[in-house]
């Protein structure tokens, strides 16, 4: 099998962890470095063993990028406002509490994403009637109210 | 002998209780409709509906994630048959002969094949999980802490290895997992370790963890495709029911099936995906209609889906006993049986019997309710296999933000689902394995713990963890546990083309639904 190129980030980022992990590791005490040292060095280790599998895959076989398998057929658009929408969805729950903005969330990613309106509603509906009846009911879960709500309140 | 007679029972009286009851048929409903669409997956399933059980007794938590295992498991063959793309991976020999028989008009037959035969592949595992729990769980008496370090690490390379495309690949996202475990205070001197804030204290939150790897990053995957609209369920007007001389036929496919499914699932690391196509295969080899096989066999769909549903039970054995689970769905189940402040091993099978025995119990009545509401909701479960991702992307997300908050009612823990989300999203794109981030967050603290108490028992010599028999057989078994995948490969990759020879399916077509 060929090497991949995007798998030289995954080295990178698994050297990054232990590098970031050893810089923190060697301020502690000595008993308390015994475990993470160990798991450091294994990860260290097998990354290695990885980079060293990858050379002899190139010299072998070549280098392929690695990106078209990656992300075959992969809908960037879309993706990105997915997650955009997930972060800024977090960041209102916090600020708004939680009914308000699942709602727009909800409803927003739906429309993206072209759902027909009645599904969008019955979808919505269904989906907060569960949470509502199933986790604070019946959980007893206190959902978010949000920062700005409280103050609001208060 | 009485006293396990009379847990055996005591067990059946609990499960039997109304609110067990009841949340059994809620949690088989739930995996039903998570199996049969295609894109989630049993693990997935189970890691969502983790943070539901923590109001609820132990028993019943685990009952209801067993439930929607085995639905999850059983669900997958709806999809498979009716528009012919497996609900779970489990499922995609059924898919073989299901769909054959929906376009010649026999879906309901298929159907309560696929059901009848989960049916009895599930219930027969539960004979094993009750009498070889118990009997392994006593092998773990002779552990002390260096054998629980070996054994934390046997149960890392058995799941890194297996589940991953790349053994060191696997091994790696293990080593990651280990390393992220020992963020939060050290277990033994209580000093701060890599702590950005006193939230991580405990370290990072296993549930959290959980719900963005297995769930969350399911969500951008999901996101990251172009919307397809899902082939239409066919509609179906054929009786859901098999003439005594079909029930007489796929008998003995059940049975050999069940074995197969069993040992495949006690076995680490193997999972129900490859005892689906191993179940097909045998039945195809003792079939005395092998030209049906192809057109449409009720052998067929019953060898598949029964091994399948053997696995259950059997995956439970490791995982209860040694806490190894050899897959991703009893890696997240063990995860809520820690979550619920138990320990796999002996207590369970002494201090914590009862619960136990309630939990064995309520796992043979779940196979029950795996029947009746497959058969009377089949017709409602298609439709619901066709929903959209569109829908379902939103729906999801919603999900894994109230399950992770309603852990600690904190919204770090969200983030942290999140971020575990991202991370999880980009390891399944580069062929990391998620699972083994996972399991090893839950083994790194034992790992950790069974080390430093070596160590300090030996005053700092590390010949100590090489000092036992017990030792030596985890340190070979370790080494097993990394060659094994060379072996399973190839036994998957022999019984899936024996499986499609001659039967015109393609292959990765049938594999393609990516799940966890």
């Amino acid at each position: 099998m060929k090497m991949k190129k995007t798998d030289i980030g995954v080295v990178l980022f698994m050297y990054f962890v232990c590098g970031f992990f050893y810089y923190h590791m060697v301020k502690l005490k000595a008993s308390s470095q015994t475990y993470p040292r160990f798991t450091i060095v294994l990860l260290f280790g097998l990354t290695t063993l990885y980079l060293i599998q990858m050379v002899i895959a190139a010299k072998k076989y070549g280098v392929e990028s690695g990106v078209d398998s990656v992300f075959k057929d992969f809908q960037t658009a879309q993706f990105f406002v997915c997650l955009c929408a997930t972060v800024l969805y977090l960041i209102c729950i916090h600020l708004f509490g939680f009914y308000i903005p699942t709602v727009i969330f909800m409803a927003a990613i739906m429309l993206y994403l072209k759902v027909p309106p009645l599904y969008i509603c019955i979808t919505i509906v269904v989906i907060i009637a569960l949470i509502y009846f199933a986790f604070q009911k019946f959980l007893g879960v206190k959902l978010p109210v949000g920062t700005i709500m409280k103050a609001l309140n208060k | 002998m009485l006293d396990t007679l009379s847990l055996m029972g005591a067990g059946f009286l609990n499960a039997l209780s109304p609110i067990n009851l009841l949340m059994m048929a809620a949690g088989v409903a739930m995996g039903i409709v998570i199996g049969c669409m295609p894109g989630l997956s049993a693990a997935m399933g189970v890691a969502l509906m983790l943070p539901m059980t923590f109001t609820m007794k132990a028993e019943t938590g685990l009952i209801v994630l067993g439930a929607i295992y085995c639905g999850a498991i059983f669900g997958g063959s709806i999809s498979a048959i009716l528009i012919h793309t497996p609900g779970t991976p489990a499922s995609a020999a059924t898919a073989i002969e299901g769909y054959q028989m929906t376009l010649q008009g026999k879906a309901g037959k298929a159907l309560f094949t696929a059901c009848y035969s989960s049916f009895w592949g599930g219930l027969l595992s539960c004979i094993s999980l009750y009498f070889f729990s118990p009997l392994l769980a006593k092998l773990t008496l002779k552990f002390m802490s260096a054998e629980y370090f070996w054994l934390s690490l046997f149960g890392l390379t058995i799941i890194a290895g297996v589940s991953s495309k790349s053994v060191i690949k696997g091994l790696m996202s293990g080593a990651l997992g280990l390393l992220l475990s020992t963020v939060g205070l050290d277990p033994i001197s209580g000093v701060k370790r890599f702590m950005p804030t006193s939230y991580f204290a405990e370290g990072i939150n296993t549930t959290c963890a959980l719900i963005g790897l297995f769930s969350m990053s399911q969500v951008f995957i999901l996101a990251e495709k172009k919307i397809k609209e899902r082939a239409r369920a066919t509609k179906f007007s054929d009786k859901m029911s098999l003439t005594r001389e079909e029930r007489r036929t796929i008998r003995p496919t059940i049975i050999r099936s069940w074995i197969i499914g069993n040992l495949i699932g006690i076995l680490p690391g193997a999972g129900a995906s490859i005892a689906c196509f191993l179940g097909y295969n045998t039945s195809k080899q003792f079939s005395k209609h092998k030209e049906l096989f192809g057109n449409g066999s009720i052998e067929g769909v019953a060898g598949s889906e029964a091994a399948n549903n053997a696995v259950t039970g059997g995956s439970l054995i490791p995982t209860l006993t040694l806490g190894i689970p050899g897959e991703s769905v009893t890696a997240v189940l063990m995860g809520g049986l820690i979550i619920q402040g138990l320990t796999p091993g002996p207590e369970l099978f002494g201090k914590y019997a009862p619960m136990t025995y309630t939990f064995f119990a309520g796992f043979v009545l779940v196979q029950f309710f795996m029947l009746g509401i497959g058969l009377l909701g089949c017709r409602g479960f298609a439709q619901i296999s066709r929903l959209s991702d569109a829908i379902l992307i939103p729906c999801v997300t919603v999900l894994c933000f109230v399950g992770s908050y309603a852990i600690h009612k904190n919204i770090m823990d969200i983030v942290v689902m999140l971020s575990f989300g991202v991370l999880g999203y980009l390891m399944r794109k580069f062929d990391l394995n998620t699972a083994a981030v996972v399991l090893a967050l839950i083994l790194g603290p034992i790992g950790e713990k069974g080390l430093r108490n070596a160590l300090r028992g030996s005053q700092g010599d590390f010949r100590v963890l090489f000092s036992s028999v017990v030792c030596w057989v985890l340190i070979i078994l370790c080494v097993i546990g990394i060659l094994s995948p060379i072996f399973m490969n190839r036994l998957e990759k022999k019984a899936e083309k024996e499986a499609i020879s001659g039967t015109g399916e393609d292959l990765e077509k049938l594999t393609e639904e990516d799940s966890v």
